[in-house]
């Protein structure tokens, strides 16, 4: 063992893992060290371990709460780069709680967030490749509750829940909202698992750039009037890519 | 946010967060972020200081959690100490490229050793923390300082022997030596 004053026996590497553990390097050997790491265990098992002797010094820094802006930040720029993989079904999590209804139903469908890309917003030219619609609907704050692809060509809408939900005695349900005219039932939906909808053409053919999408918490089976009777969970403007 | 992070939450919660994350489940992680983010602005901002880049950094660290959220090894470090990490090299990155740090007098870097409330509510060992403080306590006080400034400001070995006005190969001699005191303290 390399005694505490004994500086000789420390080899070049071990002195580069304190190095870049204390954070003393200038930024091409921070960055080629980083680089190191991911291939030469025995110097990220050395680095670790000053990392784990330093680390207990950040117990002193104060926390300091970031602005919430950074958040939406994180969550326009990772929402679409990963999908989501199929939670389990039918466990009770966030997405079934009572709270968090109730801040979407207060939240109102001005305030709830939507984004939706479409590709190619005209109608094909005959032989064009056809249009992919693909949306991602977050909540109030930004989360993600669910995305939603369309794909022409199998004539289904293939949504994907963002979180865990379980919607025992209830159904969510789509609507468009097209201009002035009252929503338009596009069915019921089921997002509690990764699932493709048949929706008809004809159902369909109503959406464009500047059409309103919602989703509503209807009685099991879907709204009784044809109108949204329960609580409006997400909203937002079809716009084009 | 609120840094309303509990007590006691301790690494187990945070490591479940961050499997269910590694699946995709933004929820989960959201939960994760909101239980740390604070923890890791506080890092950012003390070798930052300026708050515009210290958010894009945050911004990143997280960014970069969520897409590395499968490579977190529990056995291999807690998770803060993982996103402390991450948090920490960014940050350096940030302070390099920028090429300087606002002024900062070596006094400042002192002022974070004062406990503050919640200074170290997610810090799974206090115990090791304390043991670790103790240690650098136990320094040559020009070594310990030395390590402080290096570890809490981000500052290569040049720019703190400018600072200091010792010669670089000194500098780097206080750092080193005290740092494998403190390893053979904590051994």
């Amino acid at each position: 063992m390399t005694g505490p004053d004994d500086l000789a026996g420390m080899t070049p590497d071990d002195a580069l893992a304190m190095d870049f553990a204390l954070g003393v390097l200038p930024r091409a050997e921070h960055r080629a060290a980083e680089l190191r790491l991911r291939s030469d265990p025995v110097f990220r098992a050395a680095v670790e371990a000053w990392q784990l002797q330093l680390s207990p010094l950040d117990a002193k820094t104060p926390a300091l709460a970031p602005p919430a802006a950074v958040w939406q930040q994180i969550v326009a720029e990772i929402a679409p780069v990963r999908p989501v993989v199929a939670p389990a079904p039918a466990k009770p999590g966030l997405w079934n709680s009572l709270a968090l209804w109730r801040s979407l139903a207060l939240a109102g469908t001005a305030a709830a967030a939507i984004a939706i890309a479409q590709v190619g917003s005209p109608p094909p030219a005959p032989g064009a490749p056809p249009q992919l619609l693909v949306a991602a609907l977050a909540d109030a704050d930004g989360k993600p509750l669910l995305s939603a692809a369309y794909d022409p060509l199998r004539g289904a809408v293939v949504l994907t829940p963002a979180t865990q939900r379980d919607d025992v005695g209830k159904s969510p349900e789509l609507w468009v909202i097209e201009g002035d005219k009252p929503p338009r039932s596009l069915g019921v939906i089921d997002i509690r698992g990764p699932n493709a909808h048949a929706i008809s053409s004809k159902r369909l053919a109503g959406l464009a750039p500047g059409s309103v999408l919602a989703i509503s918490i209807e009685p099991l089976g879907g709204s009784p009037t044809g109108q949204p009777t329960g609580p409006v969970v997400a909203t937002g403007k079809l716009t084009p890519v | 946010m609120a840094p309303s992070q509990p007590q006691t939450s301790g690494a187990a919660e945070l490591s479940a967060l961050l499997a269910r994350a590694a699946t995709g489940d933004q929820a989960a992680f959201q939960q994760f972020y909101d239980r740390t983010a604070a923890k890791l602005f506080g890092i950012i901002v003390r070798i930052l200081v300026e708050r515009g880049d210290a958010e894009d950094v945050l911004q990143e660290v997280y960014v970069t959690v969520w897409r590395k959220a499968a490579e977190f090894d529990a056995a291999r470090a807690s998770p803060v100490t993982w996103v402390a990490t991450i948090a920490r090299n960014r940050a350096i990155d940030r302070l390099r490229a920028r090429g300087s740090r606002p002024a900062a007098p070596i006094d400042d870097a002192m002022d974070v050793r004062d406990d503050s409330p919640g200074a170290d509510i997610l810090l799974e060992a206090a115990g090791e923390a304390a043991r670790v403080q103790t240690a650098l306590a136990a320094l040559e006080p020009r070594h310990a300082d030395a390590i402080r400034s290096c570890y809490f400001e981000g500052l290569t070995y040049e720019a703190l022997a400018v600072r200091e006005g010792v010669p670089v190969g000194t500098l780097k001699s206080w750092v080193r030596r005290g740092l494998l005191r403190m390893r053979a303290d904590l051994a």
